[in-house]
C-alpha cells in the first residue's frame, strides 16, 4: 500500500467511523419527551385567558398558584418566583395608550426551547404537552431560563422557608421552576389551582381543558373567537390562548 | 547450576510471593466482609417498627430495608415522567413511620448516606413525633 492508497482508505474509514457515531448523536438533538406508553399519551392540555373578563386588581389565581405549589415569595424582586403573574402593557399602536393587564405564566410550548436546551433533559415535554421539570435532575445550569422567550422561568436563589401546602413538595436552593399546569391536580382529575380559584370567585377568566377534544371548552373558544398566541411568528406553538390580547 | 544462583532465585521467589500475597490483600479482606455481613445479625438501628405495625408495607420487610431506594427512583420516574401517579408515594411513608429522625437518620447516619429528600418533601419534624409519641 503506498503513501497516496493509505491517505485514501484510511480518510474513508475515519469519515465511516465519525458519521456512524455523530448521526445518533444528532437524533438526540430533539426535544426531551416522555414514553410513549404513558397513560398521559392522547391528551394535549391548554388554556384560555380571557383578558375582557380579567379583572386588573384581583389576584385570586395568584394567590391560589402561590399557595397550592408553594412557590417562593420572599419580597423582594431579585429572588420572588412567579408561576403565573401580571404584567400591565401598553399598546404602540392603539390611540388611548390604554394600561392593559396580562397574565402571563408558562406557555407550554409545543416545540419548548427549555426542553431543547436542558443538558440533563431535567426539563422535558409530557406525553400530554406539559412542559415540566423534574427538579431531582436539575443541575441549576438556567440554560433554560435563558432559552425560554416568555421569561416563563424562575430560579431559587434562595431556600423558601414557607410551607402552606404540606402535600405537594417545595423546591430547594438551586433548581429552575415553572408552571406545571399543575401536573398533580391533574394527573388526580382534578384542574390547576388558578382556573378553579377564578371560578371560585364568580370570573370565567380562564379557561382550561383539551385541545384535542373537540367538544372541549377550550377548543371550541380557539376553533370560534379570535384568540392570539403571544409571538406566535416565533414558531415555539403555544397552548396559551388569550382573548382580547 | 552454582549454590549461589539458586540461593538467588530462592530469595526472588519470596518476595514474589509476598507482593503478591499483599496485591491480593484488599480483595480477600472485602470477600471476607461481604461473607461475614451476610451472616451477621441485623443491626439494631433496623429494630424501629411503625406505629401501624399490623399494617404490611408495600413491599417485604427485607426488600424494603435494602432496596427502598431502587422503588423510590422507579416510582419517581414513573410519577414525573409518566404521570402515573399510584396509592405509594414518599409522603406517604411518613404515615406509618412516624419519625423522621428514627425511621430515617439513623439508618443513613451509620451508612453515611446523606439524604436530601425532606428539603422538598414534607415529613413531619422530628420534635413534634417524639412528643406524640411519649419519649
Amino acid at each position: 500500500m503506498d503513501r497516496r492508497e493509505f491517505l485514501k482508505k484510511g480518510g474513508a474509514a475515519l469519515a465511516g467511523t465519525s458519521g456512524a457515531l455523530g448521526l445518533p448523536l444528532l437524533t438526540s438533538c430533539g426535544v426531551n419527551t416522555a414514553s410513549e406508553d404513558s397513560p398521559l399519551a392522547g391528551r394535549k392540555w391548554g388554556m384560555v385567558i380571557d383578558l375582557n373578563e380579567c379583572q386588573s386588581d384581583c389576584t385570586a389565581c395568584l394567590d391560589a398558584c402561590r399557595h397550592e405549589n408553594n412557590v417562593a415569595f420572599h419580597n423582594d424582586k431579585r429572588w420572588d418566583i412567579h408561576w403565573i403573574r401580571k404584567v400591565n402593557i401598553r399598546s404602540k399602536e392603539s390611540e388611548d395608550h390604554t394600561e392593559k393587564s396580562v397574565l402571563l405564566l408558562c406557555n407550554h410550548c409545543e416545540n419548548p426551547p427549555c426542553a431543547q436546551v436542558c443538558p440533563v433533559q431535567a426539563t422535558y415535554k409530557r406525553a400530554d404537552g406539559i412542559v415540566v421539570v423534574d427538579h431531582h435532575r436539575c443541575i441549576g445550569c438556567r440554560y433554560c431560563m435563558i432559552a425560554c422567550p416568555y421569561n416563563a422561568r424562575f430560579f431559587n436563589y434562595k431556600e423558601n422557608e414557607e410551607w402552606p401546602n404540606t402535600d405537594f413538595p417545595k423546591r430547594s436552593h438551586g433548581v429552575a421552576e415553572s408552571c406545571n399546569f399543575c401536573a398533580h391536580l391533574l394527573d388526580q382529575g382534578k384542574r390547576p389551582a388558578c382556573v378553579e380559584a377564578c371560578e371560585a370567585i364568580g370570573v370565567r377568566a380562564l379557561h382550561f381543558g383539551d385541545l384535542n377534544d373537540p367538544e372541549s371548552d377550550v377548543s371550541e373558544i380557539v376553533a370560534s373567537a379570535p384568540v392570539k398566541r403571544i409571538r406566535d411568528d416565533w414558531g415555539t406553538e403555544p397552548k396559551v390562548y388569550y382573548l382580547g390580547l | 547450576m552454582k549454590l549461589s544462583t539458586a540461593l538467588r532465585n530462592k530469595k526472588l521467589g519470596v518476595v514474589v510471593t509476598i507482593l503478591i500475597v499483599v496485591m491480593l490483600l484488599p480483595f480477600g479482606s472485602s470477600a471476607a466482609r461481604f461473607v461475614l455481613a451476610r451472616d451477621a445479625e441485623v443491626p439494631d438501628v433496623f429494630l424501629e417498627m411503625p406505629l401501624d405495625y399490623f399494617n404490611r408495607c408495600v413491599e417485604d420487610t427485607d426488600y424494603m430495608r435494602f432496596r427502598h431506594m431502587d422503588l423510590l427512583k422507579r416510582l419517581r420516574e414513573e410519577f414525573i415522567r409518566d404521570g402515573k401517579r399510584g396509592n405509594v408515594s414518599l409522603t406517604k411513608c411518613r404515615d406509618c413511620h412516624t419519625s423522621r429522625e428514627r425511621f430515617c437518620n439513623r439508618c443513613h447516619e451509620e451508612a453515611s448516606v446523606i439524604l436530601d429528600c425532606f428539603g422538598c418533601h414534607y415529613y413531619p419534624e422530628p420534635d413534634s413525633v417524639s412528643q406524640q409519641l411519649g419519649t
